[in-house]
């Protein structure tokens, strides 16, 4: 891990994600020089006027133009370039899913889609801006593999990974402002590798995204009652690694899936369709964000709305053992 | 002006390449086959392969030959008519053309080694990858062209323009387009699908654009294409050739109804007569 990312830990924490991944960005142009970095008009949003600035001639703005911003990743990727292409999550896997599909999925273009801003982060802006349906239309197309990361170092780590990894990545972005760092700065990241956050062999907490500190603490409530809890952070939600669920449905009693993302076709979909090969697993409840629209509010009263903060959690888990 | 020569060798090379289009078509059977856009665009592909692109198909992935894209991808007989007179496939592949486990698809599915360069077959798409690929090609120093085939319904769908704007922003004069102007579409005329000025539409979007009247004559081809190949004039070429959908078959040319459909064993010899009466005339 170079110095400096360390330099900018605390401020990536206090940033949230926008900044971790645009300064990564520049990292990893300044390491790789076939890193080139997309943007469809969001360029501020996305924090990457220091990569526009650095490198103006590896920094494409395509315009308003969501489809195009994938096709054209592509191309550059089938010519031995590697895309990383940021939008915000409510725009970018639905709008050019097609795109995804046909010119990069299928000719399994080296492309790293970012969707920033994803769940329900985009508050007060409305349903049009947020995203619970990303990971379930990126993961139905073959050859993709979705990353969720859980805290800043994560986050950065998951995009170095993501240019050592051969095939299309959809990196999907959550933690805002006051985004905590999880993981001491040695800690190992493989794309498809879950991370036993913490053991335990009554409730087995499973999260993608920022949600792990919220995980972590409900299972902090649940310990402080007499309930082993573990907390397991499945980052990669695409592939799965199933050998950690293996080992979660042989010790623990109740799953509960922690996502901010709809119930069908994320986190939640993803581990209830392996555990239905199972005869004898444990139960699995779902925490997500509904199948429904939400309400107007900022994201911790939509949180809260959703029963996604850590006394809900614990209290979900608790009801249902 | 091109050599007479070289136009009749595009002219050969396109009845050879429609006469595939018969046998592969109608070695489908049932399944059928898009006859009517396949037809249309053969000299214009024939012209790009044996006349004005730098290519080998004993190494297939050379990095710097120049790339051809079909965006039209459901005209797929047109580019697999070319590779198989190229030698990049041979007659025996050919012969699998929509076959169970075949890799030619009746939409083109990526695979440098037989050359084809991109999938295509949703609309639009290969066009705009053709513009990354042009743009990749800057960034390295290459000094290869980027050929796309476009279809002139195909121009109806959005990405076309999300992308014709982006290539005039990033200078792309290492890319030509050609719409293959045939103007029919799957459901009817394009006037009666979409009425719209195409030329000036393209010419909006900033593009170096040049209209073909016959755009089935090899000698304007080859004119047209050579001379944006050497233009390097900071914008992207696009050559509107207005063709004839179905061409060289009697019971199809212009027809709305041979889009797409199979081909029955009467049709197929009044095809073949048809191909046999165009070499003696």
């Amino acid at each position: 891990m170079n110095k400096a990312a360390l330099d900018k830990l605390q401020d990536w924490s206090k940033a949230g994600h926008r900044n971790v991944q645009a300064d990564t960005l520049v990292m990893l142009a300044a390491d790789y020089p076939e890193v080139v970095a997309l943007s469809a008009d969001l360029t501020p949003t996305a924090r990457l006027v220091e990569f526009k600035e650095t490198y103006p001639d590896r920094f494409f703005d395509v315009g308003i133009a969501e489809q195009n911003l994938i096709d054209f990743s592509a191309g550059l990727a089938l010519e031995g370039l590697r895309p990383f292409a940021v939008g915000l999550a409510a725009m970018v896997p639905m709008r050019p899913a097609e795109q995804m599909r046909a010119a990069v999925g299928y000719m399994k273009a080296n492309v790293t889609v970012i969707g920033i801003e994803a769940g329900v982060r985009f508050g007060p802006l409305g349903n049009t801006h947020y995203a619970m349906d990303d990971i379930a239309v990126v993961r139905a197309i073959p050859n993709f593999t979705v990353i969720a990361p859980s805290d800043p170092l994560s986050t950065h780590k998951a995009l170095y990974a993501c240019i050592e990894h051969e095939g299309p990545v959809y990196m999907r972005l959550t933690g805002g402002p006051g985004y905590p760092v999880m993981y001491p700065e040695d800690f190992d990241y493989q794309i498809g590798k879950a991370i036993e956050y913490r053991s335990g062999n009554d409730v087995a907490f499973i999260t993608s995204g920022s949600l792990l500190a919220d995980a972590v603490r409900a299972a902090d409530i649940l310990e402080s009652e007499g309930i082993s809890t573990r907390v397991v952070d499945m980052h990669t939600v695409k592939p799965l690694d199933t050998e950690m669920l293996d080992m979660v449905f042989a010790e623990n009693q109740l799953v509960v899936t922690a996502e901010e993302h709809s119930p069908f076709g994320g986190l939640g979909g993803a581990v209830a369709e392996y555990k239905a090969g199972f005869a004898d697993a444990p139960r699995q409840v779902i925490a997500s964000l509904g199948d429904k629209f939400q309400m107007l509010g900022d994201h911790k009263f939509l949180m809260k709305q959703n029963g996604l903060t850590a006394p809900d959690l614990a209290g979900l888990a608790k009801g249902n053992l | 002006m091109a050599n007479t020569e070289t136009v009749d060798l595009i002219h050969e090379k396109a009845a050879l390449m429609r006469r595939h289009v018969i046998e592969m078509g109608f070695g489908a059977g049932g399944r059928g086959a898009h006859f009517g856009p396949a037809l249309s665009s053969i000299e214009i592909v024939a012209s790009l392969f044996f006349g004005i692109m730098t290519h080998d198909p004993e190494n297939p992935t050379w990095a710097n030959r120049d790339r051809f894209v079909q965006s039209k991808g459901h005209a797929c007989l047109a580019l697999y008519s070319a590779l198989g007179e190229a030698g990049y496939i041979t007659k025996e592949q050919m012969a699998t053309f929509k076959g169970d486990g075949s890799f030619l698809a009746g939409h083109p599915t990526r695979n440098p080694q037989y050359g084809i360069e991109v999938t295509s077959g949703t609309l639009g798409n290969g066009f705009a990858v053709a513009c990354g690929m042009a743009k990749a090609a800057k960034i390295k120093g290459e000094d290869h062209k980027v050929f796309c085939l476009v279809g002139d319904g195909e121009c109806n769908e959005g990405i076309i323009w999300e992308a014709a704007m982006n290539a005039v922003k990033y200078e792309l004069d290492n890319l030509i387009a050609v719409i293959d102007r045939n103007f029919v579409q799957l459901a009817g005329t394009t006037k009666d699908i979409m009425d719209v000025d195409v030329e000036a539409l393209w010419r909006a979007a900033g593009w170096d654009v040049l209209v073909l009247e016959d755009g089935n004559d090899a000698a304007s081809l080859l004119d047209a294409l050579e001379g944006m190949k050497e233009s390097n004039g900071g914008r992207p070429h696009v050559i509107i050739a207005n063709t004839t959908k179905g061409k060289g078959i009697s019971f199809m040319e212009g027809s709305l109804n041979w889009h797409a459909r199979p081909m029955n064993e009467e049709q197929y010899e009044q095809a073949i007569a048809d191909l046999e009466n165009a070499k003696t005339t």
